[in-house]
């Protein structure tokens, strides 16, 4: 039998080749982000802008919608013709299913959160030449957390009969901190023109390692046949 | 594409299958399966009360009872898919609950869903299921597991485009994947054309003769009781008959299930 992370890598690769057949999940996902990104970008003005306040929070909005969507779609393909019960019935821990589906979930939003920010700089002249690998680096902790956040409650979800809005419901307050932690660091760095604040990184940090555990130990009493 | 007909009883011609080398037939105990004073609560409702059921090694047992009865949850408590909250339950020996992945290994799962991604291809899925338990050599086995339940001619085939008895071949050859000590098939037949059923009779009495341990959750009485040695039956999540299937006619079992 292979380790724990042979197992997660297992799982991982078998989701993504899933995906790459199916290619239900990318395309939907990032389909939706881009019109987010449109019609607030059209709604709001938002030519020309570096990442303040405003482009930051459009940015935001679109991952949150597409996220939720991403979340519920990968752990919907488990749910498929009872695939998650064989899952179960394997002899593999419930927390290595959700590194594994929460490694799916990050890729996913990853490629969706490049499509999404090549596509506002393209169509709306957002800035980003300011700082670029501090945008990255808040981006990605940002989406840690988020996905993390988004695969515990999947889970949670999936079982229920409300599933799509009550996920968002549960979600979006959970993520809070981050959505406002990474707009100030960004406006920061954009705007008044400071270097990466640490504290704000220490934030996101945190709250990317405490959903971390909480999420690996909760799995196993969340995930139901 | 070998010109097989989906509804074509498994071939006689394949033959044994040796179990991989890491799954030793030696591993088996006496008792396969007890269950003492198991029970099941949830949401307030008592879904299984005061379950006793010992089922030995090579021992078959149909499980029968109306819809509602708890036979899916009991499978599932049996496959430690659901944990008891009162009760012992030990499986080939061993209590469950710190072990309950490690005994997860000797256990096969069939239900009316095949527990298969239907995006990827029948090969694929076995394949991913042998490695997930660690089988060794997982493509070959899978290769010789399609030639068992006839199936080597839609292996590359994704499962979404399969028929519903060709998909329930996939599953019986996805639980088998790990050569499991105990087998539970959770109304397999379910949906089934009669050529499909036939096939999947015909795959169980062999499993049967070659000594693996059975436990058949089923609403067709009379094939239950050929199929196995024992009977039980469920009604509200008691235990209300165990005897062997023998002795048993279809009405009176019905009588049983049905009730007072």
């Amino acid at each position: 039998m292979t380790g724990p992370l042979g197992q997660i890598a297992l799982l991982a690769a078998k989701d993504l080749r899933v995906e790459a057949r199916s290619r239900q999940t990318l395309g939907l996902v990032t389909v939706t982000g881009i019109l987010v990104i449109v019609v607030l970008g059209l709604g709001l003005g938002t030519q020309g802008q570096s990442p303040g306040v405003g482009a930051t929070a459009i940015l935001w909005v679109a991952y949150l919608f597409s996220g939720v969507l991403c979340f519920e779609k990968t752990m919907a393909m488990e749910r498929h013709d009872g695939a998650l019960a064989g899952l179960l019935a394997a002899p593999i821990d419930r927390g290595v299913i959700f590194a594994s589906k929460l490694l799916t979930n990050l890729a996913l939003m990853l490629v969706m959160s490049v499509v999404i920010t090549l596509v506002a700089v393209v169509l709306f002249r957002f800035d980003l030449s300011a700082a670029p690998g501090g945008f990255a680096a808040v981006t990605l902790l940002s989406m840690i957390g988020f996905a993390t956040v988004g695969t515990l409650f999947a889970a949670v979800t999936s079982s229920s009969r409300l599933q799509g809005g009550l996920l968002a419901v549960l979600v979006f307050p959970i993520c809070l901190p981050l959505v406002i932690t990474s707009t100030q660091l960004l406006t920061g760095m954009f705007r008044d023109g400071l270097a990466l604040d640490s504290p704000g990184v220490g934030i996101l940090a945190s709250f990317d390692a405490v959903y971390l555990v909480v999420s690996w130990l909760a799995f196993e009493r969340v995930l139901e046949p | 594409m070998t010109g097989l007909k989906e509804t074509e009883p498994v071939t006689a011609a394949a033959t044994r299958l040796e179990a991989p080398p890491a799954m030793d037939v030696a591993r088996r105990v006496a008792s396969v399966v007890a269950a003492a004073g198991v029970c099941l609560t949830l949401d307030d409702r008592h879904i299984l009360q005061d379950i006793e059921l010992e089922v030995p090694a090579g021992g078959t047992v149909a499980l029968l009872g109306a819809n509602g009865a708890g036979k899916s949850t009991l499978l599932k408590v049996l496959a430690t898919l659901l944990r008891p909250s009162a009760g012992r339950l030990r499986l080939f020996g061993g209590d469950v609950g710190p072990h309950a992945a490690k005994l997860r290994s000797r256990i096969g799962l069939i239900s009316h869903q095949p527990m298969l991604y239907r995006d990827l291809s029948v090969l694929e899925n076995l394949v991913f299921f042998g490695r997930l338990y660690g089988v060794p050599g997982p493509r070959e086995r899978a290769e010789a597991l399609l030639e068992h339940v006839g199936m080597a001619h839609r292996a590359d085939d994704a499962v979404k485009t399969l028929s519903r008895g060709l998909t329930q071949r996939a599953a019986i050859a996805r639980a088998l994947m790990h050569d499991p000590d105990l087998l539970l098939a959770d109304e397999p037949f379910d949906g089934l054309d009669a050529g499909s059923a036939a096939a999947l009779e015909a795959l169980l009495t062999r499993l049967r003769a070659g000594g693996k341990t059975l436990i058949l959750s089923n609403h067709d009485i009379r094939q239950a009781l050929a199929l196995t040695d024992r009977t039980v039956v469920l009604r509200r999540g008691r235990v209300v008959l165990d005897r062997p299937s023998r002795e048993l006619t279809p009405d009176a079992v019905l009588k049983e299930i049905v009730g007072p």
